[in-house]
């Protein structure tokens, strides 16, 4: 993979973290660290919180007790527009794409803290990391393919080079090779350049594959974590998420 | 004919009015209903300027302009913005922005009274073209509405800032991810839209000749009609909702009643949203 498209990571930290809507804790007690060059996934059944605890690390979500960090600064509720600057990039599970712009503009928007003279040249950098966008850079986000359509959410954070890159389900709804890739060789690739990745992925076994440490999250809290070998291992894991019980 | 050319003159007019009524919409969710009442003061102001200091209304609309931009920036930052924080139903906005609409007209009417009053302007020489027979004045607005709609296309096609409007307005959070001062966008979409409703203001008051307090309190009618013709939030939508709504309710307005402008401008409206339920520029999504 292209050498510039992430950079060297910084570690994310939460401690303690409660966070939720309207003064109302969705998620709590959570203690979660992701290190440069390692892949920290989040796995957990629907409504588990995992969103709500992906945006409240990005200021989407008002943090409501403990503490956020990345590299030295505390970015407990601080301003998602902060945290940008500070090499955070974060890809939604939902609305990951400015539906209106073309895609051109949307990677322009992803360059937004840019010096303006290098947008260009940043632009063609992802591009040839996603080719297939390079076809399509006057249609508008909005009527691009489910894959397409995260390719462009991706490529948007790649634009400020990220040291972090916060994934919420970024395979949901792409053809299996499609998130296969996605996961195996991006993904993985970015964490082996030295980036911080936290990703959460509803497929525990895609997820387990190129994890270091993943979390399980279960009612708001962390119910179970581990290095990936261990929890194969686990008979209630197995149970509930690698197809012993139900699917998910 | 000559309607048809006075229904290009209101139009221009119109569509200045609207594409800031369309940018605030659109960029701030806000459906501004004082709009009328700061273009109405505006144009006091481009009033005063012109009859106290003595110069022409091109240059007191300097005046104009500028109580537009403040006005609509203060508004916003002090009565919208607060009310927004606190997740009310939009309909709440809507409601406050009446009100403000009210204090704005019958404040005005209590400073300046009830008369009538008109620019200092001569109306320029005649010029038959396409057999219409439009004044310099006339013609100088409809030049003027070509200039700002094409300089609000430039500026949200290819400008920073205008992406940065766009992208606040189709996802603010995600703009906010993106590194995007969105409070900062939001506050220049006002101060720009503000001054172009001050603008519209001052070429309102030209086009009518002689207004007073309450000239402009129906004129949200037809803003409102020329936004949702073109599809809420879309700027060029409401760019050709404007031409469309300023031709049909002139060339009525000579055929019927004048009175009636704002009944056919809803008429207008209801019918063709009868086939593009999402306005002419409109989809679903972006409704
Ligand atoms: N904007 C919101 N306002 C209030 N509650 C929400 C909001 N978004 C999500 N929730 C609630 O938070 C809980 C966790 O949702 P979410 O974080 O999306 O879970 P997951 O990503 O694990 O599926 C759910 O019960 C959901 O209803
Ligand atoms: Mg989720």
């Amino acid at each position: 993979m292209s050498a510039e498209l992430s950079q060297k990571g910084q570690v994310l930290r939460a401690v303690n973290l409660s966070a939720g809507y309207d003064g109302r804790a969705i998620v709590s007690g959570i203690t979660v660290e992701a290190s440069p060059g390692k892949v920290v996934s989040i796995v957990g059944p629907n409504g588990s919180g995992k969103s709500t605890l992906l945006k409240s690390l990005v200021g989407v979500v008002p943090v409501l007790a403990g503490s956020v960090s990345v590299g030295e600064s505390d970015i407990t509720n601080v301003a998602p527009e902060r945290i940008a600057t500070l090499g955070v990039g974060y890809v939604p599970q939902v609305d990951d794409v400015f539906p209106p712009l073309t895609v051109k503009e949307n990677l322009e928007i992803g360059g937004y803290l840019l010096e303006r003279h290098l947008v260009g040249e940043r632009i063609t950098a992802v591009l040839d990391f996603f080719p297939r966008l390079k076809t399509m850079l006057s249609r508008k986000a909005g009527k691009l393919s489910g894959g397409e359509r995260k390719m462009l959410a991706m490529g948007r954070v790649l634009m400020l080079t990220p040291s972090v890159m916060v994934l919420d389900e970024p395979t949901a709804n792409l053809a299996p090779q499609v998130a296969t890739q996605l996961l195996e060789e991006f993904i993985r690739g970015f964490a082996d350049h030295g980036t911080t990745v936290l990703l959460v992925e509803q497929r525990a076994k895609a997820a387990l594959r190129i994890s270091d440490w993943t979390c399980v999250l279960g009612g708001g809290r962390v119910v179970l974590e581990g290095v990936p070998a261990d929890l194969e291992r686990d008979p209630v894991f197995v149970e509930s998420f690698l197809g012993g019980g139900a699917r998910h | 004919m000559s309607s048809f050319g006075f229904g290009l003159v209101s139009a221009a007019v119109l569509a200045i009015a609207a594409v800031g009524f369309t940018m605030q919409f659109a960029v701030t969710n806000v459906l501004n209903l004082a709009y009328g009442s700061i273009m109405i003061n505006s144009a006091f102001v481009t009033y005063y300027v012109n009859t106290h200091a003595h110069v022409t209304p091109w240059v007191a609309t300097i005046g104009g302009v500028a109580t537009g931009a403040i006005v609509s920036w203060a508004l916003n930052r002090f009565v919208f913005t607060p009310f927004q924080r606190r997740n009310l139903p939009p309909i709440t906005i809507v409601m406050v922005a009446l009100g403000m609409d009210l204090i704005g007209t019958f404040g005005l009417q209590a400073i300046v009274g009830g008369s009538y009053v008109s620019f200092q302007q001569s109306q320029g020489s005649e010029y038959h073209i396409l057999g219409m027979f439009l004044s310099g004045l006339q013609l100088t607005i409809m030049g003027l509405a070509v200039v700002v709609l094409v300089a609000i296309h430039w500026l949200l096609r290819y400008t920073r800032l205008g992406k940065a409007m766009r992208a606040t307005s189709a996802n603010p959070n995600l703009a906010r991810n993106s590194g995007v001062k969105t409070g900062l966008v939001i506050s220049m979409t006002w101060l720009i839209s503000g001054a172009l409703s001050g603008l519209a203001g001052t070429v309102f008051a030209m086009n009518t000749g002689v207004f007073e307090a309450t000239s402009a309190q129906l004129y949200i009618v037809m803003l409102l009609a020329a936004m949702f013709l073109g599809g809420p939030g879309q700027p060029y939508g409401a760019m050709l909702g404007a031409v469309t709504i300023g031709v049909a309710t002139e060339i009525s307005a000579a055929y019927i009643n004048p009175e009636y402008k704002e009944v056919i401008a809803f008429l207008v409206l209801i019918g063709m949203l009868m086939f593009r339920p999402y306005g002419l520029f409109g989809s679903e999504k972006t409704a």
